[in-house]
């Protein structure tokens, strides 16, 4: 995936992609979020995650080292923290091009909701993402204007099938970022082993 | 298994199971869930509630105890009150409140709890520890490891599921099993019947039920009230009696018995 150039608005260690997500819509940046994992639990090669943004809305998310994209590249993104999180803007239009990849979209709530387990965020996501009465908004496939989505039934921002994000009405049933996770065998074992050994060593500190 | 016994005079060994209610992360509805599962529970058992959650208590505010003047510190402190005085009778449950103070907690010695949950363990079936949402302290991790066996509260998210596969790991690590999955505030059925079954995969126990994301809980909880007595009918309290039928509970086998409990783990005062 080819970003434009973009300017630096933040750089920073952050502990969970959630500062990323509240960055951008905090600021209605319109540009991407590079999220590179600094933790030991490294899998899916050395990649990093973008999630691009349209007013602060995330629209396409993908993965530099699994190469996917869409909700599976929200849930390549999952690792232990920290992550070393830049935020770049960039003109309006400028990611036209990234945009059109349809199967890189990611519906606007759903890796506030899916990826960091914040509802709230979430919805002020897909309400900055709804069209306002008489304005344009971003996207809307949450499921929160149901209107709009039906007159828009194959558009573009009908990804992500199968989690309350996703909208419903499409045979094309795209796996979503939590299904995408479960999938990811290696990772789910990595995780359990780090806890097990997490476990172990703080039975012996704690003395059970 | 863990189950353990209590002799009182010449009444016969009492057999118990005692459940952990965790998740790893905060916000699943632990609290709800453990108040929901022990009043769907009580239709069948003699149930014990007790808020385990020694570091950031709520369950007072879930089951109208917030006046009360005796709670959990107050017996995990050296000399503290019996446990006895901190059993209330509410909704057909025995509960057992947690203060909120957090100077009450650092004098609470939390590895008091074991003895606390044997001694309940005497007069009840069932013993259900509302834990806490953290593995980070050792009075967090205590309820999991005293339990016999934890029901993870998860959230189809994954933080949520990542947290809660932690938390078994911790469980198996200190013997305790896993009853099962409970999967709360669900907002979209098509999603949680890919989920779950995925989910399922990795966890030792079953999916006990799927909680819907409810007004009622909400409600239920503004109120000061447990949601299967705030509104009985609602969907989301018919899935907690569907988890509560779900749950096997075991009447514990005295071979094994062994009262591991109260010989197993003795870590040292903080």
């Amino acid at each position: 995936m080819r970003l434009p150039d973009g300017r630096l608005v933040r750089s920073r260690v952050v502990t969970d992609p959630r500062t990323a997500l509240v960055d951008a819509l905090d600021r209605e940046t319109t540009g991407y979020a590079v999220l590179e994992p600094q933790g030991s639990l490294l899998l899916d090669g050395d990649g990093h995650g973008i999630v691009t943004f349209e007013r602060g809305v995330p629209v396409v998310a993908y993965h530099t080292g699994t190469e996917r994209g869409g909700p599976p590249a929200l849930a390549d993104l999952a690792t232990e923290g920290p992550y070393r999180l830049e935020l770049f803007a960039v003109d309006p239009g400028a990611l036209e091009r990234v945009h059109v990849r349809d199967s890189f979209r990611v519906p606007p709530g759903m890796a506030a909701e899916r990826l960091v387990g914040d509802s709230t965020l979430a919805e002020r996501t897909r309400e900055a993402a709804s069209p306002a009465p008489g304005g344009t908004g971003v996207d809307d496939d949450a499921g929160r204007s149901r209107d709009s989505r039906v007159q828009s039934g194959d558009a573009p921002t009908d990804v992500g099938r199968g989690e309350p994000d996703a909208g419903d009405d499409t045979a094309d049933r795209q796996v979503g970022a939590v299904e995408a996770f479960l999938d990811d065998e290696e990772k789910v074992a990595a995780i359990r082993e780090e806890a097990r050994e997490e476990a172990e060593a703080r039975a012996e500190e704690w003395g059970f | 298994m863990r189950t353990f016994f209590t002799e009182r005079g010449t009444t016969p060994p009492h057999m118990v199971e005692a459940f952990a209610i965790a998740s790893g992360k905060g916000g699943t509805g632990k609290t709800t869930s453990t108040l929901a599962l022990g009043m769907a529970l009580a239709e069948e058992y003699d149930v014990t509630v007790v808020d385990a959650d020694m570091g950031m208590a709520n369950l007072l505010f879930h089951a109208d105890l917030e006046a009360v003047e005796t709670t959990l510190h107050d017996v995990l402190v050296e000399g503290g009150a019996p446990v006895e005085a901190a059993v209330y009778e509410r909704h057909g449950l025995s509960v057992v409140p947690c203060g909120t103070s957090l100077a009450d907690f650092a004098s609470a010695d939390p590895t008091r709890l074991r003895d606390v949950v044997a001694t309940l363990a005497a007069d009840t079936d069932v013993i259900l520890l509302d834990s806490a949402a953290t593995l980070s302290s050792r009075a967090a991790v205590l309820p999991v490891v005293l339990a016999d066996r934890v029901v993870v509260v998860l959230e189809p998210t994954i933080p949520s599921l990542s947290d809660g596969l932690k938390v078994q790991e911790y469980a198996t690590s200190y013997d305790t099993g896993t009853a099962g999955i409970l999967f709360n505030k669900v907002r979209d059925d098509d999603a949680i019947s890919q989920i779950a079954p995925k989910a399922e995969r990795y966890f030792e126990g079953p999916t006990l039920a799927t909680v819907p994301a409810s007004e009622d809980v909400r409600a239920a909880r503004r109120a000061g009230r447990p949601l299967l007595a705030h509104a009985p009918a609602a969907e989301a309290a018919g899935a907690y009696r569907e988890a509560a039928r779900a749950l096997d509970v075991r009447d514990g086998d005295s071979g094994t018995v062994a009262d591991r409990f109260r010989s197993a783990v003795v870590p040292e005062s903080p």
